[in-house]
């Protein structure tokens, strides 16, 4: 188990390293080297490799481990494969906000905090809905998921339709693609907090999310309080989903996918599972975003769009060839 | 063990049993009979402090089993459930192990000596040693039966309660589970299972409770209580009993 935790966090590494090389400016492996050994030095080099191609690859590995770590979350919970960290409407909800303010004008920098903020409100009050006794009822709660999300992408379109110029339905577009451009430590910085927390109410309820597998009725039996653990895994899922909405806009399909390519690897132990899904879900969101960069240079693909475009028919064929529902 | 005292038990706002009254010692194996939605199974769940009794107690081990937080109920009680579908590819041993939870404390991720230790013996008192790396999926009816126990088992509990253990088996399998169960009792454990097979109970229990009219009907060996007119009462239709080599057996009149 640990050789294959090793050889995921070996697939991280090697992304990360291999996407300090894609870039406008073309750097040796010497330039590299050099300016991770000397990130004070104050050259051209140090200061794209530091300030430019660094923060965009954490920002990456973040989002797509926030995602994986959602995802894995959520699917365990509800026992259901199929589901994915927006379900609780944290995308819906910060798009439909982000859009509103950008229609209003607001400056863009705020636009991070106030999908990061409304992805959480909506997640609170999709729970809201859920709760059922001291816990959470799963049908609800994809209910009350799937209507608030097409009730907030319906304002996304009007927002889209009504913006008055062509830029802000660009800008809208844009969050609603997902990219990690012009992202940067102050960025990492500004969400550390709540994905610390998320990460953190994630690792407490690993415990619970394995004695889960055998069904809540079960769990209860073994001493699982089945209402506690519930909210916590959907306090950790909401809060990683908005952070990573925050940095990323809306990517999809990495907290789909991510689950079951780690579970394929280490199994369903959920403490082996969100461990490979942190390493797995960095590494294909840094190596997407660095495709994103370099597949129509100098312009960007959407990372959300060359994810979909990729993964899905790659998902497919393992799902139907690969037996990965084994 | 078990002490219930003067147990009213409601669910949805309506009265299923009334006035029971029953002391369960140590080692003892107690079969619930009665028939369908009388309230087997809400009893057995009230004894694992799923529901607060609406009037009376229910103590276990001297304390109140529904007030105690969850992981120490899990500790004094280990519930078998009816079979509940499940998606996951789990192997048996990771299956047993989750019957450790209540025992870890809630930040610990990892397995102990004596966790492995707990898993080994559960594995072994229900005879699947060598099951442990098969996935729980490819086992047949009573080895999941078994494997269902052995969780029970591995949460090391002093009080096994079981909802009807046998459905679905085969005679033959039912007979090793029951057997199971028995020797568990001889060993110390207290045993209470809801049962359906009537001569089951007869057979290998040493004292059954027979819930019928809202109410403990009976409660005492099996030669006291399945007597004609007390079964009939409880299910409604004649019985006759005999006695044989093996104790008493009973069945439908005529």
């Amino acid at each position: 188990m640990l050789l294959r935790l090793a050889a995921l966090a070996s697939a991280a590494i090697l992304a990360a390293g291999a996407s300090l090389f894609v870039g406008g400016t073309p750097l040796t492996p010497h330039d590299i080297v050099s300016a991770l050994l000397h990130p004070v030095s104050g050259g051209d080099v140090a200061t794209i490799v530091w300030q430019l191609r660094m923060p965009r690859i954490c920002v990456a590995a973040a989002v797509g481990a926030e995602l994986a770590i959602a995802g894995v979350l959520l699917q365990g919970m509800l026992r259901n494969p199929l589901v994915d960290p927006y379900l609780t409407g944290v995308s819906a909800g910060a798009a439909a906000a982000i859009a509103l303010a950008i229609l209003a004008g607001v400056a863009a920098p705020l636009a991070p905090g106030i999908g990061f903020a409304a992805g959480l409100g909506t997640a609170v009050v999709v729970a809201a809905l859920a709760r059922r006794g001291g816990g959470i009822d799963a049908n609800r709660l994809i209910l009350a998921g799937v209507s608030l999300s097409a009730f907030f992408s319906a304002i996304v379109a009007l927002a889209v339709v009504r913006a008055r110029s062509p830029d802000a339905a660009q800008q809208i577009l844009a969050w609603l693609a997902g990219s990690m451009a012009g992202r940067g430590w102050h960025d990492l910085l500004l969400v550390l907090p709540y994905a610390s927390a998320g990460a953190l109410l994630a690792a407490v309820a690993i415990p619970g999310l394995n004695a889960l597998r055998i069904g809540d009725l079960r769990a209860r039996t073994v001493g699982l309080d089945v209402g506690r653990a519930q909210w916590l895994i959907l306090a950790a899922s909401s809060l990683l989903a908005a952070s990573s909405v925050a940095l990323a806009g809306l990517v999809g399909f990495v907290g789909l996918i991510v689950p079951h390519i780690a579970r394929r690897v280490v199994g369903s132990d959920a403490r082996a599972l969100l461990v490979a899904c942190i390493f797995t879900g960095a590494a294909l969101t840094i190596a997407a975003d660095a495709v994103s960069r370099t597949i129509a240079a100098p312009s960007e693909v959407p990372i959300g769009v060359l994810l979909a475009f990729i993964g899905v028919p790659a998902f497919l064929y393992l799902y139907f060839h690969r037996g990965l529902r084994a | 063990m078990i002490d219930l005292r003067d147990v009213r038990l409601n669910v949805a706002g309506r009265e299923l049993l009334r006035d029971v009254d029953a002391c369960i010692g140590g080692g003892e194996f107690i079969a619930i009979l009665g028939r369908n939605g009388v309230g087997k199974t809400t009893l057995l769940r009230a004894m694992n402090g799923w529901h607060a009794p609406a009037h009376g107690a229910i103590a276990v081990g001297g304390d109140a089993i529904h007030a105690l937080p969850a992981r120490e109920r899990a500790r004094r009680v280990a519930l078998v459930t009816a079979d509940e579908e499940f998606t996951d590819a789990l192997r048996v041993r990771d299956v047993v192990a989750i019957g450790r939870f209540a025992h870890h404390r809630w930040w610990q991720w990892n397995e102990t000596a004596s966790d492995e230790d707990a898993v080994e013996r559960a594995l072994a008192a229900v005879r699947l040693e060598s099951y442990g790396e098969r996935l729980f999926s490819t086992l047949s009816s009573g080895e999941r039966q078994r494997t269902w126990i052995a969780l029970g088992l591995a949460q090391a509990t002093p009080v096994l309660l079981l909802d009807e253990p046998t459905s679905h088996l085969d005679v033959r399998v039912a007979h090793d589970v029951l057997s199971l169960l028995r020797e568990l009792a001889r060993d110390g454990k207290t045993i209470v299972c809801v049962l359906h097979d009537l001569n089951d109970a007869a057979a290998y229990a040493d004292r059954i409770a027979l819930l019928g009219c809202g109410r403990l009907l009976a409660f005492g060996a099996p030669r006291d209580v399945l007597r004609g007119t007390l079964v009939e009462e409880a299910y409604g239709i004649a019985m006759e009993s005999v006695e044989t080599a093996r104790g008493i057996r009973i069945f439908p009149a005529g």
